[in-house]
């Protein structure tokens, strides 16, 4: 049985589809890519699945169990968490507070939380700016932060909203090793990015969304081909 | 039959006083963000104002609209460009704590200067009304009624046809579009901050006739212009015009079919109702 | 490669962070130096002001408890005040309930309304949630005037006297200062404890992080509406405890007293604000700021009664004839000045200030 199962999901805010009919799952222990031009409905989707919206139509089954409907923090103790597209830093609280908020969704021993929250720090490359405020941080070590605390919350499956934007290469580089040693040790993701060459490396399937439809999904290879992919992006700034 | 008329017009006449007051606080949020808890106390000024100018020259309140209303313009505008222009990008608590700070200063300042002894303003018609068609309509509150439609038309027509206005529409809608266009968004700013307490200042004109006149009555109107803006829509003109009307028929209502000391705690269980079942209001479109 | 810090390393200097609370030694020296402080001197005027400080210890830290880690900024806490206050007095005059009882039961009332109050309140945000809390407790005062065969309308009640209290053969009498200020002590310093406690607790990280970020804090698998209203009604149990205090001191409770918006509500929020909302000493230093001075301006005659102005002193006569009451004006000006300069309160200003001056100093260490 796939992970994630997304069946005929539609969304509509006011008499607009931002997704409409969308059918696709993942498989466990595999990074699955969601691209697509601007306004696609990729967020739209992401919040559809992590509870934020409820879909209008259809049905979304993670572990054979069905999400739609119940609330985020229901969601993310059931094993699935997210992140968000504009990162949203703790920003009164430390680094590591920040991920200890994460790792209390899974313990309630502040100890254990506080342990676990300074693994992750240490996974991520962030152990050195525990003590700072988040606020503080610039884009690349909130990205790295995101990811830190939602790993907190021992995921099974992360979705990973736009984790790259704003990061130089040797950011991206990281963050794409990061992912890629990730799924090594068993995490499932699913991530929405705009950069094609890290999606190239990290996917072992893509999904393509234009206009709130699924265009097609395949293999990276597959998809970078197909015409009607390409036609989406003409227009779109590489 | 006829108490449900009576109380019913008078509701409506009430209401189109508080629709003033509610249009202000509207138009402040609506293109500042602003979340103005001394909006009341706005009102309080302009009643005061009134009442010296009544007091100690004689002026017939309705007409004294035409001072007051530019006057408390002057000072909106002023605290507008001055404190409020420094919380723009605040946290909306903060933006709460600061305007709940200055209507503490305004009605406790006037408090020391006029103190809290109630005033009563009383014209030659304050207490006189006519009847028409069995229902007894108050003068004072006619009036009130009537040049508040004819401000109301006159901003509508402001809103409309004038460049400021329009650009002030504009900012409502979506203020970094606005910015990007070029409209001056600071200027506007203050002048909306002007504008809407010109039009709380009116109000207290209009009701000064009727309503005893003390240091702390703004609070009550503070809380009803929020059930009013919210009911209508956070920064929709059109929704605060019509839930003014609706707040002061409601409250006129259950003065007489519930009870008159609990006309006020009607309207704000109304308003926990409204806030639960559908906080964006009847017409508005910012989410809670 | 840095190596693992230990679990127990103090926080680095000069960042604010959670494990920096009130420091034990000052703090415990401080409640003895209060607790023998009746025994140095016996003028009833002292005492009264030191259970009003301390009341004002306890109000504070119970908003901040909502307010200040929670981020929901309620000005509506009169409600919950005022139930207390009612509770124990209707307790007190139609049942003959003694104090302690009174006191438990109106906690627990004051609880209860805020379950019904958060149920509405919480599901709302910012200026709506604050418009919301205001509108509940003007309900609470209007409902209060309104319904006289209950609660004896705008005239209030008089408590003639608070009985004595019978616990374990001894006999405690609530006549004169003396009882209340032990009492008000014992609550403020609880108060107090259990800010700390929370802020260091699962509840509190989950509070300060819905503070800073609702969303995301609810995505992290937060339960959000239980933080709220387990700290809701931790934060009403306390305000309806200092509610019931008040009116067995004051003996007399009305309406729009102890509903009071500016003098109950907007002062509670203020104590908290005023020292730092959000820290464990914020509440203690907005109380020992606002308390004096409120004190000041309503009865300056004070100050010659605690002998630190002669008799005559002009500056002594010039606030009594032109600022008496000027209380709310100073609480305006202040949140004015606050927001505008020092929104972290006198708390974060100091912290900011020590930070700074850490950060100049060539023997700071950065991690």
């Amino acid at each position: 049985m796939p992970l994630l199962e997304i069946r005929h999901l539609s969304k509509y805010f006011g008499g607009l589809a931002a997704n409409a009919d969308v059918s696709f799952s993942l498989e466990r222990g595999s990074i699955l890519g969601l691209i697509g031009p601007n306004g696609a409905g990729k967020t739209t989707l992401f919040n559809c699945i992590a509870g934020f919206h409820p879909p209008d139509r259809g049905e979304i089954r993670f572990r054979g169990t069905r999400l739609n409907g119940l609330p985020p923090d229901r969601i993310c103790r059931l094993g699935l968490v997210r992140t968000w597209q504009k990162v949203r830093p703790l920003a009164r609280l430390t680094v590591l507070d920040n991920v200890i908020v994460g790792a209390l969704s899974r313990t309630r021993r502040l100890r254990a939380a506080r342990e676990e929250a300074l693994e992750q720090l240490r996974v991520v490359g962030l152990l050195d700016r525990s003590t700072v405020l988040a606020g503080a941080l610039p884009i690349g070590e909130r990205k790295k932060l995101e990811v830190a605390r939602a790993l907190a919350t021992r995921p099974e499956l992360v979705l990973l909203d736009e984790v790259m934007g704003g990061l130089n290469p040797a950011e991206t580089d990281e963050m794409v090793r990061l992912l890629l040693s990730l799924r090594t040790a068993g995490l499932s993701q699913m991530i929405i990015e705009h950069d094609m060459k890290a999606i190239m490396r990290l996917s072992d399937r893509v999904v393509v969304l234009s206009s709130g439809e699924k265009l097609c999904e395949g293999t990276p290879e597959q998809v970078a081909q197909d015409p009607e992919v390409v036609a989406a992006y003409l227009g779109e700034e590489p | 039959m006829t108490l449900f008329l009576q109380a019913a017009l008078s509701g409506v006449l009430v209401g189109g006083v508080y629709a003033l007051i509610g249009i202000g606080l509207t138009l402040i949020f609506g293109v500042m963000r602003v979340i103005n808890f001394a909006h009341g106390e706005l009102v309080m000024l302009g009643m005061y104002a009134t009442w010296v100018l009544f007091s100690h020259f004689g002026w017939d309140p309705f007409l004294s609209v035409v001072v007051v209303g530019p006057l408390l313009f002057l000072w909106g505008a002023l605290l507008g460009s001055t404190v409020i222009d420094r919380v723009l990008g605040a946290l909306p608590q903060n933006q709460i704590l600061l305007t709940i700070g200055l209507g503490l200063v305004m009605s406790n300042a006037v408090m020391l200067g006029f103190t809290s002894d109630y005033r009563i303003l009383t014209t030659s018609y304050s207490s006189s009304s006519f009847e028409l068609a069995g229902v007894f309509v108050s003068r004072p509150l006619l009036y009130g009624f009537l040049v508040t439609v004819a401000i109301t038309v006159a901003l509508y027509l402001f809103l409309l046809r004038t460049d400021a206005g329009q650009a002030i529409r504009a900012m409502a809608q979506d203020r970094e579009a606005a910015q990007l266009m070029g409209i001056p968004v600071r200027r506007l700013s203050i002048l909306a901050f002007g504008l809407g307490s010109a039009l709380a200042g009116a109000a207290g004109a209009l009701i000064a006739p009727t309503y005893y006149i003390y240091p702390q009555v703004g609070g009550a109107f503070t809380l009803k212009a929020f059930v009013i803006v919210v009911l209508g829509g956070m920064g929709s003109v059109v929704g605060a015009t019509l839930g003014g009307i609706l707040i002061g028929l409601t409250e006129s209502l259950a003065a007489v079919y519930v009870a008159s000391g609990l006309k006020e705690l009607v309207v704000f269980a109304l308003f926990l109702l409204l806030l639960l079942v559908k906080p964006s209001g009847l017409l508005g479109r910012t989410r809670a | 490669m840095t190596t693992l810090p230990s679990p127990d390393a103090p926080p680095a200097p000069g960042h604010p962070t959670l494990r920096r609370a009130l420091p034990f030694a000052p703090a415990a020296a401080l409640v003895l130096f209060l607790t023998a402080f009746p025994a140095l001197q016996s003028k009833p005027y002292p005492l009264h002001m030191g259970v009003i400080l301390f009341l004002a210890v306890l109000q504070g830290s119970a908003w901040n408890l909502i307010g200040g880690y929670g981020g929901q900024y309620s000005i509506g806490h009169a409600a919950y005040f005022g139930v207390g206050a009612y509770a124990a007095v209707l307790l007190l005059v139609r049942l003959g309930l003694a104090p302690w009882f009174g006191l438990g039961l109106a906690m627990v009332a004051a609880a209860g309304v805020a379950a019904v109050v958060g149920s509405i309140t919480f599901r709302l945000r910012g200026p709506y949630f604050v418009l919301a809390s205001i509108a509940a407790a003007e309900i609470l005062r209007l409902g209060a005037l309104y319904f006289r065969n209950f609660t004896n309308g705008a005239e209030g009640f008089v408590v003639a006297e608070v009985p004595a209290l019978h616990l374990f053969g001894l006999s405690f009498e609530f006549a004169g200062k003396l009882p209340f200020y032990f009492l008000t002590l014992a609550l403020a310093v609880a108060a107090v404890a259990l800010s700390r406690a929370v802020l260091r607790s699962r509840l509190g990280y989950a509070l300060l992080a819905i503070r800073d970020d609702q969303d995301a804090a609810q995505s992290l698998g937060i339960d959000v509406p239980r933080a709220k209203n387990v700290a809701l009604a931790l934060s009403a149990a306390l305000t309806g405890a200092a509610g019931a205090v008040f009116a067995g001191f004051t003996r007399f409770v009305d309406p729009n007293t102890v509903f009071s918006l500016t003098d109950v509500s907007i002062e509670m929020a203020l104590i908290c604000i005023l020292g730092g909302a959000g820290t464990v000493e914020g509440p203690v230093i907005g109380a020992l700021l606002l308390v004096p001075l409120k004190e000041v301006l309503r009865n300056p005659r004070g100050l010659v009664t605690l002998g630190l102005f002669p008799p005559g002193s002009s500056l002594v006569g010039f606030v009594q004839h032109h600022l008496s009451n000027a209380h709310q004006l100073v609480y305006g000006l202040l949140l004015v000045v606050l927001v505008l300069f020092a929104p972290d309160g006198l708390s974060g200003l100091a912290r900011r200030l020590v930070a700074r001056r850490r950060s100049a100093s060539p023997a700071a260490a950065s991690p």
